[in-house]
């Protein structure tokens, strides 16, 4: 299905001297009639992911589960998805726009590092997420959650669901059937743990998602994002979700 | 209008039948304009003879899922006003973003003059007239509470569709059934505002958010209360719920004549 | 000025031979003869202050400010022709609230300036337009502590930072000078006008980047650099403007500011009593006087 053509508008004013990147662009997909969701979104990730800080920054997580209707269209997705280097999100609702929406954003945080030769922090990224997923918020399904370190921030943990309202919280899980794990995360919940605790309780908690939902499988990613960078994790469920960890 | 966010601003089902929010996009994909996704409920307020109570609480729902336990849905605008903000929280946000702004830009001027909450609500009023004018609401019951230019006790309400409404107490959403009758008790008269302490005002309303935590299905124990005077503005954003009454469960046994 | 008659001071953008921007060059002349502005960089905060000239006795004592807001934390100060300084001034907020706008936190001070310089220095490329004849000075506050998206709701982990890198410091105090041509530097000390000379040389004895200044002092050490300075156009009645912007828990609360009454005259009444003292030193050693070649 092709949707219409994506739309710029600019933001500042359009005063004569426009001697830098200061108008900047955010895309604004105009409403289509010919675009159906339920046919659109035949991709979609109804799974559980999550993210969570602790003493050393944040940690994502996420199962690899993607289906239509039924049918498990891919069973080892990786939907933890890499904005800049120690900024990662995790997508949640229609494939094809939340890929959309990061690729978008991947790009504005790498000209802001050029720009101002420094990264930019993890509330900069949230507010490039948000502003796309509140302005097209007619268009888009896309609930989305951002972790990242900065070396002066610190680790944080921002939540945009569907509705494009933006939330900082010390972890947070998304996709649409996440009341699995409400209970467990809210009873094992502690802050400030260390990275083998939060890599345990990320686990546990999509153990559990995996295990009740038939929506969540496969196996179990992880990303955890420290001032040492970022670090990729995958547990396998024939290893019993034991392995092979970062190998 | 019912309490629920979700059916702000649509005829009543008794007289026109149930509401189809299709017939807006005939052919386009669901409008979530039409139907908010993450919502605060009730928010309150009183005055007294030195200013406003005004109280709201933390929770922002997604449909029956108490979601969001951190949201504090009182803003405060150029250290002097307070907005109470009821429905869509990314909309509440957006209005907090343009609030900003717009106390940014009223600094900047050197007069020594800078907007009252009587000069606030009717700007807030005119954003939610014009974007319900433009089929694009912003989906949210505001209470505007602070001091007018004279220093007097000033509240009023705006809603999705820009109507405004002014009474010595206001109540939103749930509170508007609940709330609203018992702050009447209080003070039931613009004329008898001049009387009510701040104590009693103060207690009113957490007397009310106890109410609203008895019988609002998507209220919350953990709630805001600021109170505006010409000294200021003093929020508490982290309150709880005390002296809750419980204990009476005890008494009721079965549903009729059982009594073990 | 031996550019004179050769044709090549004419229009802006015209380079001479010998690789100069006349226009430029007298874009700064207007400078001179502006009423001295300074800026010291505190370790809790930025102090602004300037001298004003009273050019009538009909304006209005203690009105016409000539230091403008920009954003929140953000003060600037112009010498030189006062409404090209305006226009900056109009230009630096633009640029402040379409940072807002696209990015929901405040604009940091070095990329304010960065803006504001690359805009001035536009006006150096087009023979339409003439440079700004004005210095500028920029001070500000970046917030060192936690930062927040416009509008956030939730406040996140409510233990430390969570892995915050060691030895790194977010925000502090900002202070740049913006020259006619677009040239910017961050500085410990900046000053401009009439009487930057003298100003210059008080700055440097202050040893401002050791850092042990506090803002408190900073407004008094102002106040006496602006009173030094105007001895270079005693004739004039003068009037201080003084602003500053301190940290978070500071007396401005990371908010650019007026000084307030009080303080300012405390500070006026410092740097009269040091201007006297002056004098008496200097008839004793029977020199002290700034030549300017």
């Amino acid at each position: 299905m092709v949707r219409g053509r994506w739309h710029t508008y600019r933001h500042g004013s359009s005063q004569k001297w426009r001697s830098q990147s200061r108008n900047f662009n955010v895309i604004i997909l105009p409403p289509d009639p010919s675009h159906h969701k339920s046919i659109l979104h035949t991709d979609r990730a109804r799974f559980r992911s999550m993210a969570i800080t602790f003493a050393g920054g944040v940690i994502l997580g996420a199962d690899s589960r993607t289906t239509t209707g039924a049918y498990i269209a891919n069973r080892v997705t990786d939907k933890l998805t890499r904005v800049s280097d120690t900024i990662w999100c995790c997508r949640s609702g229609s494939a094809a726009d939340t890929q959309a929406v990061a690729d978008i954003v991947s790009y504005h945080l790498g000209m802001y590092a050029t720009m101002e030769g420094k990264q930019p922090t993890v509330g900069v990224a949230a507010g490039l997420f948000q502003e796309i997923c509140y302005a097209n918020k007619e268009q888009l399904s896309a609930g989305i959650i951002i972790a990242g370190h900065h070396p002066s921030h610190g680790g944080s943990v921002y939540s945009i669901p569907l509705g494009g309202s933006l939330h900082r919280q010390s972890y947070a899980i998304g996709g649409s059937g996440s009341t699995y794990i409400y209970g467990y995360c809210d009873s094992y919940w502690k802050e400030n743990m260390s990275e083998a605790d939060g890599i345990g309780f990320v686990k546990g908690a999509l153990r559990e998602a995996i295990k009740w939902d038939g929506s969540s499988g496969g196996v179990i990613r992880m990303v955890v994002l420290t001032d040492k960078g970022a670090k990729r994790l995958l547990f396998l469920p024939d290893q019993g979700y034991e392995g092979p960890g970062d190998k | 209008m019912n309490h629920l966010p979700q059916a702000w601003g649509r005829p009543r089902n008794a007289i026109l039948g149930a509401y189809n929010p299709s017939i807006l996009q005939p052919s386009g994909p669901k409008a979530h304009t039409t139907s908010p996704i993450v919502t605060g409920t009730s928010v309150l307020a009183v005055k007294f003879k030195d200013g406003v109570v005004i109280a709201a609480d933390n929770l922002a729902s997604y449909g029956s899922l108490a979601r969001f336990t951190d949201v504090k849905r009182l803003r405060t605008f150029n250290r002097r006003t307070v907005v109470g903000f009821g429905g869509d929280v990314s909309d509440m946000q957006y209005l907090d973003r343009l609030l900003l702004s717009l106390d940014i830009e009223e600094n900047y001027g050197s007069s020594g003059h800078d907007l009252n909450a009587l000069n606030l609500h009717t700007y807030l009023a005119k954003v939610m007239y014009k974007r319900r004018s433009d089929i694009n609401p912003l989906w949210n019951q505001l209470l505007v509470a602070g001091l007018d230019g004279l220093d007097q006790p000033f509240l009023s309400s705006v809603d999705l569709l820009g109507t405004t409404f002014s009474s010595p107490t206001l109540a939103t959403g749930f509170g508007a059934h609940l709330a609203q009758p018992l702050l009447r008790k209080v003070v039931d008269d613009e004329a008898k505002v001049g009387s009510v302490t701040r104590e009693q005002a103060t207690n009113a309303v957490r007397e009310c958010m106890k109410v609203l935590f008895y019988r609002d299905a998507r209220s919350l124990d953990k709630y805001s209360i600021a109170v505006i005077t010409k000294d200021g503005v003093e929020l508490k954003e982290d309150e709880e719920l005390e002296n809750q009454s419980w204990a009476f469960a005890e008494m009721i046994k079965g549903y009729g004549t059982q009594t073990v | 000025m031996t550019s004179i008659g050769t044709g090549y001071d004419l229009t802006n953008s015209t380079f001479s031979p010998d690789g100069r921007n006349f226009q430029v060059e007298y874009a700064s002349k207007a400078v001179e003869n502006g009423g001295t502005a300074i800026g010291i960089r505190c370790r809790n905060g930025v102090v602004l202050a300037v001298e004003k000239i009273i050019t009538s006795k009909l304006l209005k004592s203690g009105g016409n400010k000539r230091i403008a807001s920009i954003d929140r934390n953000f003060g600037m100060i112009s010498s030189g022709l006062v409404p090209d300084g305006r226009h900056l001034v109009s230009r630096a907020r633009d640029e402040a609230a379409s940072w807002r706008t696209s990015y929901k936190c405040p604009i940091p001070s070095s990329s304010l300036a960065f803006r504001v310089g690359s805009y001035v220095q536009a006006y150096t490329l087009y023979s339409s337009v003439r440079p700004f004849g004005v210095t500028t000075i920029l001070a500000g506050w970046d917030s060192e502590t936690e930062s927040r998206v416009d509008g956030q709701v939730g406040s996140g982990p409510k233990a430390a930072l969570a892995g915050k890198t060691k030895g790194t410091k977010a925000g502090g105090p900002g202070l740049y000078m913006i020259e006619p041509s677009g040239l910017y530097w961050g500085y410990y000390g900046a000053a401009t006008g009439k009487g930057r000379q003298t100003a210059k040389a008080e700055l440097e004895k202050l040893d401002l980047p050791s850092g042990n200044l506090s803002l408190e002092q900073g407004v008094k050490e102002a106040a006496r650099i602006i009173y030094a300075a105007h001895e270079d156009s005693k004739d004039k009645d003068f009037e201080l403007e003084m602003s500053w912007v301190s940290s978070s828990d500071g007396p401005t609360q990371g908010r650019h500011e007026q000084v307030p009454k009080e303080l300012l005259e405390q500070a006026e009444t410092f740097a009269k009593r040091a201007m006297e003292g002056d004098d008496d030193e200097d008839t004793a050693t029977g020199g002290g006087e700034t030549m300017e070649l």
